[in-house]
């Protein structure tokens, strides 16, 4: 370890800061009214360091509302395209606020990052080690040799990153952007040039933590700068920088989440069955079951028209188990192609059915009960071609029909 | 032959409350389902390789995520004594679907939080996962299949 900002310590003695993650995931989940002092003095701040003027400030309760001022002024929201010649210092003092902001927050974070000895956190390739740490708990993670700095970005980075941008803003970003009719968002043309405040909390994290635990220690005008990006992100929800105007958005005003299977760190991800699982406070929210982001029909009004017509295999599975799997066979007319026992899983049948609209669909039973004693039966898009229910549960696991005819025991 | 109550408190891992904790999990030479995944003697899948410089990892006491959840799903575990099992991805196999090769001088078992455990007899073993016929639009060939994993 080298380097002016490193502390060495010994990784073994080292107390994993869960704390300070677990405060920084609340931040990012708050659903509290925003901090507006402080938000806007932040945002002022931040507006000083670019060479612009202290804007004025517009406050409304959801990104979707922002987006309709900003889209109605577009001379003061230009859409920008981050490449390096629209973000170059060139601009500042002109009317790319945005642009001269982003570069601002990209020169902050390279001069961070060469204090904590990383490559840019902006990549998603894992070192080999970080990739081990993500399957271990941090306790046990550092016990078995892999080094603090693997722990930390798996524990803490990673962590918050999974949550707060990849099951929370991505979803919610995606959502307005089809809401206006342009799915794709390309250079976010649709939601338009935008920081996240209180999922911005994932970055700022990572270097907020290191720096609290005693790891690294940053120049004082960039701590200075980091406490600007850390007070908006624990004030507010989604800004967008314009010139002369600043738009600022609540927080939701309910969120629900559950923890996402299989992480070691505390990954959540959002999930209501019986509603939007968040919502902001002009009544503007996005479904979504089990981290699958839905349609609001899926939640309201599933049916089998609207279920055919669904390309994505995500949501029409989802929209299927909400009505059910036997009640979509009956009201889709599905006809039965063939039954037989499901070898390994004594009293359930395998059974094939064609969809005219949609090739076939094996309905298959789970091998183990759930909670309530019954078994589970869904369905599996199988190839149309077809015809024997077992060749079709074969093929899923890429065996013959003979093959499969073997196993012994299914769970 | 132990049970998933033996399994759960080795290694930590959780599985839902109204699971059989007490019975004895069987061990099988052949080829188990566990949901998602289904496990097939190795020298039953001629189409799947081990390649010259696979890794080897030793599964350690606590288990090996040999598939972590993503949405919707829960992770599949192994797990053996220690110095017992072996895992490696290094495999290649046409269809696509293997996700490893474990080799085993002991019982080896996977668990998983809503399927419970499997036992696996000493042996070698292809891990595969399950697929399903993707949805195409229709200005495409209905004769290309994209093909999809299942999570479970």
């Amino acid at each position: 370890m080298k380097g002016p900002g490193w502390t060495t310590r010994p990784a073994a003695s080292f107390q994993f800061p869960a704390g300070l993650r677990d405060e920084w995931l609340s931040t990012g989940l708050s659903t509290e009214p925003a901090d507006r002092t402080t938000a806007e003095a932040s945002v002022t701040e931040l507006y000083r360091l670019i060479g612009e003027p202290c804007p004025s400030f517009q406050w409304v309760p959801s990104p979707a509302a922002a987006i309709e001022i900003t889209r109605a002024s577009p001379d003061r929201f230009p859409l920008i395209r981050l490449r390096s010649a629209d973000t170059s210092r060139r601009c500042r003092g002109g009317r790319l606020v945005a642009a001269a902001l982003a570069t601002l927050h990209s020169d902050l974070r390279s001069s961070l990052d060469r204090r904590i000895e990383r490559r840019p956190s902006g990549s998603d390739w894992l070192r080999p080690r970080t990739a081990d740490a993500l399957v271990f708990t941090p306790e046990d993670a550092l016990l078995s040799g892999i080094g603090l700095e693997d722990v930390l970005e798996a524990a803490i980075y990673r962590s918050l990153r999974g949550t707060l941008r990849d099951a929370i803003a991505i979803p919610l970003r995606s959502a307005l952007a089809a809401a206006l009719g342009d799915a794709d968002n390309r250079d976010n043309k649709a939601t338009g040039f935008c920081w996240w405040g209180q999922h911005d909390a994932y970055w700022v994290a990572r270097y907020d933590i290191w720096q609290r635990s005693g790891l690294a220690r940053y120049r004082p005008s960039d701590q200075r700068e980091l406490n600007l990006w850390a007070a908006l992100a624990r004030s507010a929800g989604w800004w967008w920088p314009g010139r002369g105007l600043c738009v600022l958005s609540e927080r939701p005003v309910t969120l629900h989440a559950e923890p996402t299977p299989g992480s070691h760190h505390g990954v959540l991800r959002l999930h209501r069955a019986d509603g939007p699982a968040l919502v902001f406070g002009d009544g503007f929210g996005i479904c979504v079951v089990h981290g699958t982001p839905v349609p609001e029909w899926v939640m309201s009004r599933p049916t089998v028209e609207l279920i055919r017509r669904e390309l994505n295999v995500e949501v029409r599975r989802t929209a299927i188990e909400r009505l059910g799997w036997d009640a979509y066979i009956r009201q889709a007319g599905l006809s039965l192609v063939a039954s037989r026992p499901d070898p390994g899983n004594p009293g359930a049948p395998l059974s094939l059915y064609d969809d005219l609209a949609d090739g076939r669909i094996l309905v298959v039973t789970n091998g183990t009960p759930e909670p309530d004693g019954r078994r589970r039966r869904y369905g599996i898009n199988v190839p149309a071609s077809f015809d024997d229910p077992a060749e079709a549960a074969a093929w899923t696991y890429g065996l013959t029909g003979g093959h499969y005819g073997l196993l012994a025991r299914r769970t | 032959m132990l049970t998933l109550a033996d399994l759960t408190s080795r290694t930590g891992l959780d599985v839902l409350s109204h699971l059989e904790r007490e019975a004895a999990i069987p061990v099988i030479e052949g080829l188990q389902a566990q949901g998602d995944l289904i496990v097939v003697p190795f020298a039953d899948l001629t189409e799947v390789m081990i390649v010259p410089d696979a890794y080897w990892r030793e599964v350690p006491g606590s288990g090996i995520d040999v598939l972590r959840g993503g949405a919707g799903g829960n992770p599949h575990t192994l797990v053996a004594d220690p110095g017992a099992c072996r895992w490696t991805t290094g495999v290649r196999d046409n269809t696509g679907l293997a996700l490893g090769v474990l080799a085993a001088i002991g019982v080896a078992y996977l668990v998983h939080p809503e399927h419970g455990g499997s036992g696996i007899a000493p042996g070698t073993y292809v891990i595969r996962r399950q697929r399903e016929r993707g949805r195409l639009p229709s200005r495409l060939s209905d004769t290309a299949i994209m093909s999809r994993f299942i999570a479970d």
